[in-house]
């Protein structure tokens, strides 16, 4: 398992945010998080990442317990992720924002900086290129030296992950990418995961787009008003009373009778 | 002979330097998203345990000036941990405060900074390396030059090496991993973590580094004038360090030494209209802020400079 999430819950003051979800990651697959708004997915997200931290149970990553590790010694281990609203270094080049992902997998300091040692070079060398293939993996090599901010919509998301994929992570979490997207850059956007699995990176998704989910995904979870509904591949998903339930409603003629 | 080594000029170019100084020690701090109005308070710490080690220990200016310069880079550290927490105007806030705490315990420190009065017989730089180049037997008048003439030349000339050494080192810090962690943290703390980036430790190395240059700068100020006082190191410098990196350009280093050289000349230059010159200074900022927020230069007018001399590159 690459991931066990083990009976977490979290508590905004009186507020379940999420109740007792348990759930685990094999290596190498695609896992859903899906379930209406507010029904925990990205709370999920910043508990993994420990932006906040959970307020009872466990986040396992590698068999080692990560939970309330400090943020940026989570994405050392090889967590990372994507947001839902998009926050890159607006004011930085594609290329740059993509570099910085590469920090937890590069180590120069102020002095080897300054006085640009050999190791130094080499580094960002290495960084620069890494940075450029990851940039023609999303199909943004030609936006490179654009600012973060010039690009439009579609190119932002697809540059978030390369900048997450910069980091090289074992687990990469992925919250809402193909938000606002057409159907075309949706389906560029399957690709991209595909190719990403095939990469050894396993993923974790979250996502409202079903069709998308249920193409793309291994495995799914429903969440809904902070608890599990339910687990299993996506026809299992499909077919489930209590997920159509939480998503369409009971039929009246049911309530009725 | 030379006569247009002007010991006035001289003096105004020192200032100018210094001034410069400062205003890098703003715009560290600022490139990581911090605003810190300590600098007037980091400043006086390096001035005052620059001049207390070489009065009371005739200690060396170099030792003395390094040890300001610490001592006020590790009052940083300490100062920077805990104002983590804080934020825009509330760190800016807090470092104003205490700069203020600085000055008054200089003030009330009768023993140790002579209070009010302020330290004099301050060892002076330029007579420092005048006595130096005569040890070795070497007299101004040999290349042309009156003794005050050549004092304040060798002053311009440290201070030159010195800020562009800074100015050199701060450069080449933006352009690596460490300026790509500043950048990204003042542009999205909670991301820049995400991405693995401690901010804790950069946050406090920009806040020391901002702290350590003002006291760099304050300890030389101590050795050029050869006097200080509490009120030298006052809310005023405070705010008058900020609007150098304001009024030039907070995003860009240059944006900060440009402002540091205009607004350090213009007093001067408007000497001719005497008591309106302090209004003009005045005006001329509420204009600025009014048509150009993020001051003279920024990322976009240099990046659209650059395009045009490439552009005229490629004409030839």
């Amino acid at each position: 398992m690459v991931l066990e999430i083990k009976n977490v819950s979290k508590n905004f003051g009186g507020i379940h945010a999420l109740r007792n979800v348990s759930f685990s990651i094999k290596q190498g697959e695609i896992y859903g998080l899906i379930g209406p708004n507010g029904a925990g997915k990205t709370t999920m997200f910043n508990l993994i990442t420990n932006i906040f931290e959970p307020s009872s149970g466990e986040i396992v990553f590698n068999d080692e317990n990560i939970t309330g590790l400090k943020s940026h010694k989570i994405t050392e281990k090889g967590i990372c992720r994507t947001y839902q609203n998009i926050r890159l270094f607006s004011q930085m080049s594609a290329l740059k924002n993509v570099m910085v992902g590469g920090h937890s997998r590069s180590s120069s300091g102020v002095f080897s900086s300054v006085f640009r040692t050999k190791a130094q070079r080499k580094e960002e060398q290495e960084l620069e290129k890494n940075a450029e293939e990851l940039l023609k993996l999303v199909g943004l090599f030609e936006n490179k030296d654009l600012l973060a901010e010039n690009l439009a919509y579609g190119q932002q998301r697809r540059l978030e992950i390369a900048r997450a994929l910069a980091s090289k992570p074992k687990l990469l979490l992925l919250d809402e990418p193909a938000a606002g997207m057409n159907e075309k850059e949706t389906d560029s956007l399957y690709d991209l995961i595909k190719i990403i699995q095939s990469k050894g990176i396993t993923v974790l998704i979250i996502e409202h787009d079903m069709p998308l989910v249920m193409k793309l995904c291994d495995r799914i979870a429903v969440l809904n008003f902070g608890e599990k509904l339910a687990e299993g591949t996506p026809y299992e998903i499909q077919n489930n009373e209590a997920v159509i339930e939480a998503y369409l409603g009971k039929e009246e003629e049911e309530e009725i009778a | 002979m030379l006569d247009f080594i002007n010991p006035y000029y001289l003096q105004i170019g020192s200032f100018i330097l210094i001034n410069i100084l400062l205003a890098v020690s703003v715009y560290v701090p600022l490139s990581s998203g911090q605003l810190s109005l300590g600098s007037a308070g980091f400043m006086g710490v390096g001035a005052y345990t620059s001049a207390l080690l070489t009065i009371n220990f005739d200690l060396p200016i170099m030792v003395g000036v390094v040890g300001g310069a610490c001592v006020a880079g590790i009052l940083g550290i300490i100062i920077g941990i805990p104002s983590l927490r804080l934020t825009g105007v509330y760190l800016a806030i807090a470092t104003l405060g205490l700069g203020e705490v600085i000055r008054v315990i200089f003030v009330n420190w009768d023993s140790v900074t002579k209070g009010s009065i302020g330290l004099t017989g301050i060892p002076q730089i330029g007579r420092e390396l005048l006595n130096l180049v005569r040890g070795f037997g070497f007299e101004p008048s040999m290349i042309g030059l009156k003794n005050n003439q050549f004092v304040f030349l060798m002053v311009f000339l440290l201070l030159f090496i010195i800020v562009m050494a800074t100015i050199w080192f701060v450069v080449r810090q933006q352009n690596s991993r460490v300026g790509r962690s500043f950048s990204s943290i003042q542009m999205d703390e909670k991301a820049a973590e995400s991405m693995g980036i401690n901010i804790t430790y950069f946050k406090v190395l920009s806040f020391a580094q901002g702290a350590f240059l003002a006291g760099l700068a304050g300890s030389l100020f101590a050795h050029v004038m050869g006097y200080i006082s509490p009120s030298d190191f006052s809310y005023h410098r405070a705010v008058e360090i900020l609007i150098f990196t304001v009024f030039g350009g907070s995003e860009v280093i240059i944006g900060s030494i440009f402002g540091a050289i205009f607004l350090t000349l213009i007093p001067e230059v408007l000497r001719f209209v005497s008591e309106y010159r302090y209004i003009i200074y005045g005006i001329m900022l509420v204009i600025l802020m009014a048509v150009r927020p993020q001051g003279i230069l920024d990322i976009h007018l240099l990046s659209r400079v650059k395009g045009l001399k490439r552009s005229k590159g490629g004409m030839r």
